[in-house]
């Protein structure tokens, strides 16, 4: 008898995960682009001042990437200082476990020098870099990171460019984790940098 | 002087019609978000506020900061932020228009001289019916979005 009761428990735990399986679709806080899915991402070597940056230097780190340029009038200093308020609320135990890349998709107009000043304005953490554009997109490609050059006349140089606005979360082995979405919030920031460092 | 007093009363009349936008308009926490270094550009962030009865726009903007200035937008399509210069800001009667980082903002373009954090720039809103504003404009570091821009007096 108990057997049977048993039996049947079994059985409807089973029909419920079945059924869970089916139709429980939990919406993720995930920021993805529509239908894009998460990006291979990978390994990329750029320049800086001090010479060639490697995504392989920062190997048992997380490192958060963006991609934006210098001659950005509002949205990369958005986004920047939203991120680095984020960084600077991690304590020295985790900031130590973290480092973050600035990458131009505007490598006409922004050399590693401007790059670097530009970068550290916002958080000395921050290493700006860039490449050759055919370089830079093959990267953006595997990022899924989109950018292209709009025609502005009164722009400095008569041109801004329009590009996605994420901040990619790069794994302690290099792969891509997720993405923070742009302007989100210092406290989402670090807690997506917390969640990610455990 | 029947005439000359009738036409007086109109013009009080149409005086109080057509009270000039900058007269309805006030704003609040103007502010220049300080150019990182290299940026040629930066932009200014402010809530303008209507109390008339009718809807204004503002329709140019003007500083001694910059050689040009522009009305600016951000549009998110599909994640691809893009800037774009606007015809005009609309502040509905009663209401207000919201000028923040991400999205409307007044575009100092080509800055004349490298800023500093405490800096005042003044300012000119122009409204569609030629009236305007001055707002001195306090330059700031950037700040998160969201996240008030001087201390709030609550």
């Amino acid at each position: 008898m108990s057997e049977r009761i048993l039996l049947a428990i079994v059985v409807s735990l089973i029909g419920l995960l079945v059924g869970l399986g089916f139709f429980w679709n939990p919406e993720l806080p995930q920021r993805l682009l529509p239908k894009a899915g998460m990006a291979a991402g990978g390994d990329f070597t750029l320049q800086s001042t001090s010479g060639p940056v490697a995504l392989k230097d920062f190997r048992g780190k997380l490192v958060l990437v963006y991609f934006g340029y210098t001659y950005c009038p509002d949205i990369c200093p958005t986004s920047l200082a939203a991120t680095a308020a984020g960084l600077k609320l991690l304590d020295a135990a985790e900031a130590a476990q973290v480092a973050m890349i600035f990458v131009s998709v505007d490598p006409e107009r922004d050399t590693p020098a401007r790059l670097k000043e530009y970068a550290e304005f916002f958080h000395p953490a921050i290493v700006g870099v860039t490449g050759a554009p055919e370089n830079l997109a093959e990267i953006a490609k595997r990022y899924g990171v989109f950018y292209a050059r709009q025609k502005v006349d009164t722009a400095g140089g008569g041109y801004v460019v329009d590009h996605t606005s994420d901040t990619y979360v790069i794994g302690r082995e290099g792969q891509l984790l997720s993405k923070i979405a742009h302007a989100a919030p210092p406290d989402e920031v670090a807690a997506e940098i917390r969640r990610r460092l455990k | 002087m029947k005439k000359f007093s009738l036409l007086l009363a109109s013009l009080m009349v149409s005086a109080g019609a057509l009270a000039a936008a900058a007269d309805m308009v006030t704003v609040d926490e103007p502010y220049v978000r300080l150019a990182p270094p290299n940026a040629p550009a930066t932009g200014a962030f402010m809530v303008i506020k209507n109390a008339g009865d009718k809807d204004v726009k503002v329709v140019k903007a003007d500083n001694p900061a910059s050689k040009v200035t522009e009305l600016h937008t951000h549009l998110n399509e599909n994640g691809v932020m893009k800037m774009r210069p606007v015809a005009a800001i609309d502040v509905k009667s009663k209401g207000e228009a919201v000028l923040k980082p991400g999205g409307l903002h007044v575009m100092m373009i080509n800055l004349n001289a490298p800023m500093k954090e405490g800096d005042v720039v003044p300012i000119t809103l122009t409204f569609d019916d030629g009236s305007s504003k001055k707002v001195d404009a306090k330059v700031v570091r950037p700040m998160a979005a969201g996240m008030p821009a001087m201390e709030h007096k609550h």
